[in-house]
């Protein structure tokens, strides 16, 4: 009786509850296909019986190959060419990563654009709506006017009573393309973060690792490359992309930037404003370590993400307390406006 | 000169009273990774630096070494090959399956592996045996220089799905890969309970030894599972 079916790089295997082999289904002995197979298994893993017929075995039994040596030449030919083409699709270089950042930032800008007048268009027929951005390109795509909000969601009541005015169908079906296509904006920045957080991980893992996907891939962004990133002094990358605040403190007598966007960083974003100075010194040694080894190595390397949990934890034992003499009341770095859009402000820090 | 084998495989050359460790070169007139080639009667031996790789290491420290000429071998963390390429010496009639994990180091292991004919490059992360389990069969030795804290976790799952009954297993851990601060002592304690009594395989350690002063805070470890006969 046929318990487990397995696929093996020459084949699929059918197994009984022993893990003997029932039937054997080859695949073409064609190594560029088997290597496209063996990429895709390994992508898209499969359940594995552990009581299963060993491969060599189960080739040789059903006749896949007659000999050994056969199936030791099929398989090295196979696995190389898998690895090869691995390759050349994860080993994207850093360059595709700053498109997709850059990618990213124009999309933001568009998608607030747009979410805002959306906001103010569709605002004229219900102004009693509380949202904004996603979720109201969402609503409106999904119900168009008033009178579609089914009566158990929790805003169908003050729909009805709404104090808008009504919406044409003509109306209706533009402000709904309209949403339609900030919804797709949305949907598009979700897959290029995808793509950022998957192809940092071959690019620069340690960057990644020190840092994550995101702040690591804009880091690289501003400095131009990996190279440029991993040249830099450290007192450098602690201010990437803090221009902004450069100029403002300039012309306004704002604070001095401390840190540009590894500000970002939890670490030191949910830090306490006295430590943060030290933090994001510590953060940006190790993400020019990082950035080092990714250039020039390019092998993870776990001990730089260690030793920076260890400083990090130091400088806040260290630190408990705020300073007494400055008699400072306004935590540094955060402005005293807070709108609705604040979150666009901090993702462009 | 004088040519001593230490085990089968793997040479003791003794070039003007010194001592040089080195495996016979299956490809004549290659050199891997710019070690010295060393001829003596028409047989061409490739120098191997312990101090550059742990199996080589572990020669030296008398550990009992399970790969013969004939084994299958699972690697797990092949970097760039520098030690597989001396396993692939020493398998005149076997094969290694190397996976290593990252893309960048997997391009001059591939480099290795267009040169030499028994192995089988693998770009995978070895947490996740599953994802090679189509390609791997049944090993005779394990052998892991990954570098990770899960160190014995990962041992254990390959061991699972890819160990021969009674296979062995060759461990390199890194202390400071498990744990910064603690005394690398302890973390070795650690790990071979661990490997002795965590996992749902058994595992008998054979000889453990640290390799200094090839390598510092490592321990090796040589280990067979453990498998009840109860039929
Ligand atoms: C210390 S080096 C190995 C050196 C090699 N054994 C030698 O002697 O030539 C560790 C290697 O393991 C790889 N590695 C770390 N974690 C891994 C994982 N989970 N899966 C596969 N390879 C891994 C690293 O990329 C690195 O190349």
């Amino acid at each position: 009786m046929v318990d487990m079916e397995f696929t093996a790089w020459f084949g699929k295997i059918k197994l009984d509850s022993e893990g003997k082999i029932e039937d054997c289904d080859f695949f073409d002995k064609d190594p560029e296909k088997l290597a496209k197979l063996v990429v895709e298994l390994e992508d898209d893993v499969q359940a594995v019986p552990l009581k299963r017929a060993d491969l060599r075995d189960a080739a040789l039994e059903c006749g896949f190959v007659e000999l050994d040596e056969e199936y030791d030449i099929l398989l090295r030919d196979v696995c190389i060419r898998a690895a090869k083409s691995q390759i050349s699709q994860t080993d994207t270089d850093d360059s595709r990563i700053i498109q997709a950042v850059q990618a990213l930032d124009d999309i933001d800008k568009n998608v607030n654009e747009l979410s805002e007048r959306l906001f103010e268009w569709y605002g004229r027929y219900f102004p009693e709506l509380d949202m904004t951005g996603e979720e109201l390109a969402r609503f409106v795509s999904a119900y168009g006017s008033r009178a579609n909000v089914p009566e158990e969601h929790r805003l169908s009541e003050k729909a009805s009573q709404s104090m808008g005015a009504e919406l044409s169908f003509a109306d209706e079906e533009l402000l709904r393309a309209f949403a339609n296509n900030i919804c797709s904006l949305y949907d598009t920045r979700r897959y290029i973060e995808n793509y950022i957080n998957t192809s940092m991980g071959s690019v620069a893992p340690n960057l990644c690792n020190v840092t994550g996907a995101s702040i690591g891939a804009r880091l690289m962004s501003m400095a131009g490359s990996l190279q440029k990133l991993a040249a830099f002094p450290s007192s450098t990358v602690q201010v990437i992309g803090a221009s902004r605040a450069l100029f403002k403190h300039l012309r306004s007598k704002a604070p001095s930037p401390k840190h540009g966007i590894i500000f970002n960083n939890p670490v030191i974003k949910n830090a306490p404003w006295w430590q943060r100075g030290k933090l994001a010194r510590a953060l940006a040694s190790k993400i020019s370590l990082a950035a080092r080894t990714d250039f020039y190595s390019g092998e993870l390397s776990p001990s730089i993400k260690e030793a920076l949990d260890r400083k990090l934890e130091s400088i806040r034992r260290a630190n408990p307390n705020p300073p007494k003499r400055e008699l400072q009341t306004k935590p540094q770095g955060k402005g005293g406006k807070k709108t609705h859009r604040g979150k666009r402000k901090g993702g462009k820090r | 000169m004088s040519v001593k084998e230490l085990h089968r495989g793997i040479y003791e050359l003794d070039i003007n009273d010194r001592k040089v460790l080195a495996t016979k070169n299956i490809m004549p007139g290659l050199s891997v990774y710019g070690e010295r080639l060393i001829k003596d009667d028409g047989i061409e031996y490739r120098q191997w630096d312990p101090s550059r790789s742990k199996l080589g290491a572990m020669v030296l420290k008398n550990f009992e070494n399970p790969i013969e000429p004939d084994s299958t071998v699972l690697y797990l963390g092949a970097a760039s090959g520098t030690t597989v390429s001396h396993v692939s010496d020493i398998l005149t009639d076997g094969l290694v399956y190397a996976v290593e994990f990252s893309p960048r180091t997997m391009r001059d292991l591939i480099q290795l592996c267009d040169q030499r004919p028994n192995i089988i490059p693998i770009l995978a992360d070895a947490n996740k045996p599953q994802s090679y389990a189509h390609i791997v069969e049944k090993a005779d030795v394990i052998f892991q220089d990954v570098a990770q804290p899960n160190q014995s976790e990962i041992a254990a799952i390959n061991s699972k799905y890819f160990l021969e009954e009674h296979g062995h297993l060759m461990l390199s851990i890194k202390s400071r890969s498990i744990d910064t601060v603690a005394s690398p002592k302890k973390v070795f304690k650690e790990e071979v309970r661990k490997l002795e009594s965590d996992f749902d395989i058994e595992f008998e350690v054979l000889q453990r030894k640290e390799l200094d002063p090839f390598h510092e805070d490592h321990l090796g470890l040589v280990a067979r599972m453990f498998v009840d006969d109860e039929e």
